[in-house]
């Protein structure tokens, strides 16, 4: 039986156990952790500091007091503070895994803003798997997630993958997720040709991910995909990378929620030049990029470039007839001097299309 | 299963002022097959993703069943979904794939197993179950996402251009499966295709959206031989419907429809309706179908008041019709649908009578067709 559990037997009366974010009780800000304070009212509080952003609350509800329950309840309060542990129920055992989430995820979110590359220190790192191979995934919702959402996520990601994950919670609706390197292994592996690149099988886990993800939890999401890394030592840039890239990817990949790093290069080129000089670029090398403004040119380029320039495939991808797809690259010839069947102009219509995206958007 | 209905609803995206969909008022009954259709851009698919709950919805009110889901998750709306570019989970087999939704959502192993193997031998995928998606080809993977949305049992099957990875062939053949597939499963489907073809031979009704609001939904032959405007009539139907400015005539107790090329007398009941809303001696726009063209001498003699000429530029001879591509008629190429064993050829000047009570009058400023409005 522990120790809540005696104790509620003892007082004849329900206790409830539960974990507040010092940041939504400001009230609570200067307490001291292993302070207890002990306040009734309607029924009994204790409330005392976990750790620097959680604070524990116990409400026995009962509406009179002997003074010795109230010194017992005090007694048990002080004994499991002292243990550095708050109960011993399920749960709490649960969030205990999720304070030391957080703890890892504020100082990942602390040292990426300041560009950090430190390894991640002994005190935080103590989950054996930070030290071995593992993949990073990178989470943003556009939905909030219930409180709940930490041990929801590592359950549904454990059932999915058949692996156990490190889920760590980064900013509000962004989540960090290691998974390891076997599940790469499995698909490998099973490839007959054993051709398949390492980036093709994160990608298609990834875009696996991302569609469980968004149809059985939390609607609409993204998902970038680094390659695998020992996160004690690349975690920071790792989760610096993965941002960038989904950032990169809201902006150049439209309709996609699935971005890969190893897919960006060009955009990160693009995005680091300075606004004034992108805008100028644009004006000096094509006039007109009202041209981009009617969709169907924009969805024409950009199945032409994906589809590497090949004029059936994009006329059989966009549903038209391979004339119309020529006569549509003659008009965009006559209004930009660009015949994106040439391989320069190719090259440089695209950099053009990206730096509109990129200005359009700024 | 139940019904949908989305009640004022619009899509608007940050920083956007304009909706990318507008006040969609729709009403989809249990059971039916509803496709969306359009052009690229037109709002169909993110009225979708709405329905799905993947977009929020910036103002109105969605139902599924009697229950309000504008704030409901999507894994709570009690619906499946099969999208264009479905991602099978790449680590699981067949089975697994199937099985997953089911697991979530603690059903009992015998009944997991009773589900998918029923869904499998639907699809005829019995023989892939221990198979991993890359083994599969793409119509296989197809079926598993299908199979995968099919054992949920859901309220509502939303589809998102399910067929557009597949060749034509393999196309052709998951359609006709598709539609036998929601008559077994009695269920209600919403289905969005720019395939006009395919909107034609699925759905029960069907909804033409442009610019983000609903042109027209109806069922298919409605809106094949009653569409609203000419943006429907042009998009229904293939080849398109031919359409030439003009204007109306009314001489000698008689309406006629003239333009270069073309001096056409309009039939009785369609010529008071036109004179009833004031279009006698104004500019019009003829709409007829490239079937309502005729060579047969019994439909030119009954009907010499109808014939026109023209020059055949192009005559496609597809065994069981032709189709024939001409000029002289208005100032653009015009198309005719004729039986495959025409004796007609290209170069060839013709004549043919054109069934004028088939034949649609379009508003020039409001392109609304008058005989519908």
């Amino acid at each position: 039986m522990s120790d809540w559990e005696q104790l509620q037997h003892i007082l004849k009366c329900p206790i409830i156990a539960e974990d507040l974010l010092v940041s939504d009780h400001s009230e609570w800000t200067s307490l001291e952790p292993g302070t207890v304070i002990m306040d009734q009212a309607e029924s009994l509080k204790a409330i005392w500091r976990v750790d620097h952003r959680t604070l524990r609350q116990l409400t026995i509800k009962r509406s009179t007091w002997t003074d010795t329950e109230k010194a017992l309840v005090q007694w048990a309060v002080t004994q499991q503070v002292g243990q550095g542990s708050a109960g011993t129920f399920e749960t709490d055992s649960k969030s205990d895994g999720e304070r030391k989430s957080r703890a890892l995820g504020d100082w990942i979110v602390q040292q990426a803003a300041i560009g950090g590359t430190e390894t991640v220190p002994g005190s935080l790192a103590t989950d054996g798997r930070l030290y071995a191979e593992m993949i990073p995934f990178l989470l943003e919702t556009d939905h909030a997630a219930e409180a709940s959402a930490f041990s929801e996520l590592q359950k549904l990601l454990a059932s999915f993958l058949d692996e156990e994950v490190i889920v760590i919670p980064l900013k509000a609706q962004e989540w960090l997720v290691l998974a390891p390197v076997s599940l790469t292994r499995d698909t490998l592996e099973e490839r007959d040709d054993q051709t398949e690149m390492l980036e093709d099988s994160l990608a298609s886990i990834g875009s696996g991910l991302q569609e469980m993800l968004a149809s059985e939890w939390i609607g609409e999401c993204h998902l970038a995909v680094g390659r695998p890394m020992k996160p004690v030592k690349s975690i920071v840039q790792s989760v610096m990378l993965l941002q960038e890239t989904i950032e990169l990817g809201r902006i150049f990949e439209m309709g996609s929620n699935i971005h890969l790093p190893w897919n960006m290069h060009l955009e990160r080129l693009l995005i680091s030049i300075p606004e004034n000089v992108r805008m100028r670029y644009v004006e000096q090398a094509f006039g007109r990029s009202d041209v981009f403004m009617e969709p169907e040119t924009l969805s024409t380029l950009e199945t032409f470039f994906a589809l590497d320039c090949n004029v059936s495939e994009t006329a059989k991808k966009l549903y038209i007839h391979r004339n119309t797809l020529l006569y549509r690259l003659d008009k965009l010839k006559q209004e930009s001097g660009l015949d994106v069947r040439v391989f320069r102009d190719a090259v440089l219509m695209k950099i053009i299309l990206l730096l509109y995206k990129v200005t359009k958007r700024t | 299963m139940a019904g949908v209905r989305l009640e004022h609803v619009y899509k608007k995206y940050p920083g956007s002022d304009l909706a990318s969909v507008k006040d969609i008022n729709l009403d989809i009954k249990d059971k039916e097959f509803l496709v969306l259709v359009g052009p690229s851009g037109c709002g169909k698919s993110t009225t979708l993703r709405m329905i799905a709950g993947l977009e929020e919805i910036s103002e109105g009110k969605l139902f599924i069943g009697d229950r309000l889901v504008n704030d409901v998750a999507p894994k709570d709306r009690d619906i499946a979904m099969v999208f264009q570019s479905y991602a099978l989970y790449p680590h699981m087999n067949v089975y697994q794939n199937m099985a997953f939704g089911l697991k979530l959502r603690k059903f009992k192993k015998a009944d997991i197993d009773k589900r998918v193997r029923e869904a499998a031998k639907i699809l005829d995928i019995e023989h892939l179950l221990d198979r991993k998606p890359k083994a599969l080809s793409g119509g296989q993977r197809q079926r598993v996402a299908l199979g995968r949305a099919i054992v949920r049992e859901p309220q509502v099957f939303l589809m998102d251009e399910p067929l557009s990875n597949l060749d034509a062939k393999l196309r052709g053949q998951m359609r006709a499966e598709i539609s036998k597939l929601a008559k077994r499963l009695e269920t209600t489907v919403i289905y969005v295709t720019h395939d006009q073809v395919e909107a034609m031979t699925m759905g029960d009704r069907i909804v033409v959206m442009k610019d983000g609001i609903i042109q027209q939904a109806a069922s298919p032959e409605e809106l094949y031989n009653h569409p609203t405007n000419i943006f429907v009539a042009g998009f229904i139907g293939a080849p398109s419907m031919n359409f030439i400015a003009g204007s109306l005539t009314d001489k000698g107790g008689e309406l006629r429809f003239k333009a270069d090329g073309i001096d056409v007398v309009m039939p009785e009941g369609k010529a008071k309706i036109l004179r009833d809303k004031g279009y006698a001696n104004k500019e019009v726009i003829l709409g007829i179908r490239p079937d309502d063209f005729h060579e047969e001498p019994v439909f030119m003699e009954a009907s010499p008041n109808t014939i026109v000429s023209a020059h055949i530029d192009v005559a496609e001879n597809l065994g069981h019709e032709m189709i024939l591509y001409m000029n002289g008629i208005g100032t653009q190429a015009v198309t005719a649908r004729v039986d495959g064993r025409s004796t007609l050829r290209e170069g060839q000047n013709v004549k043919l009578a054109i069934d004028m009570n088939k034949a649609h009058i379009f508003d020039k400023e409001s392109e609304q067709n008058v005989f519908e409005n």
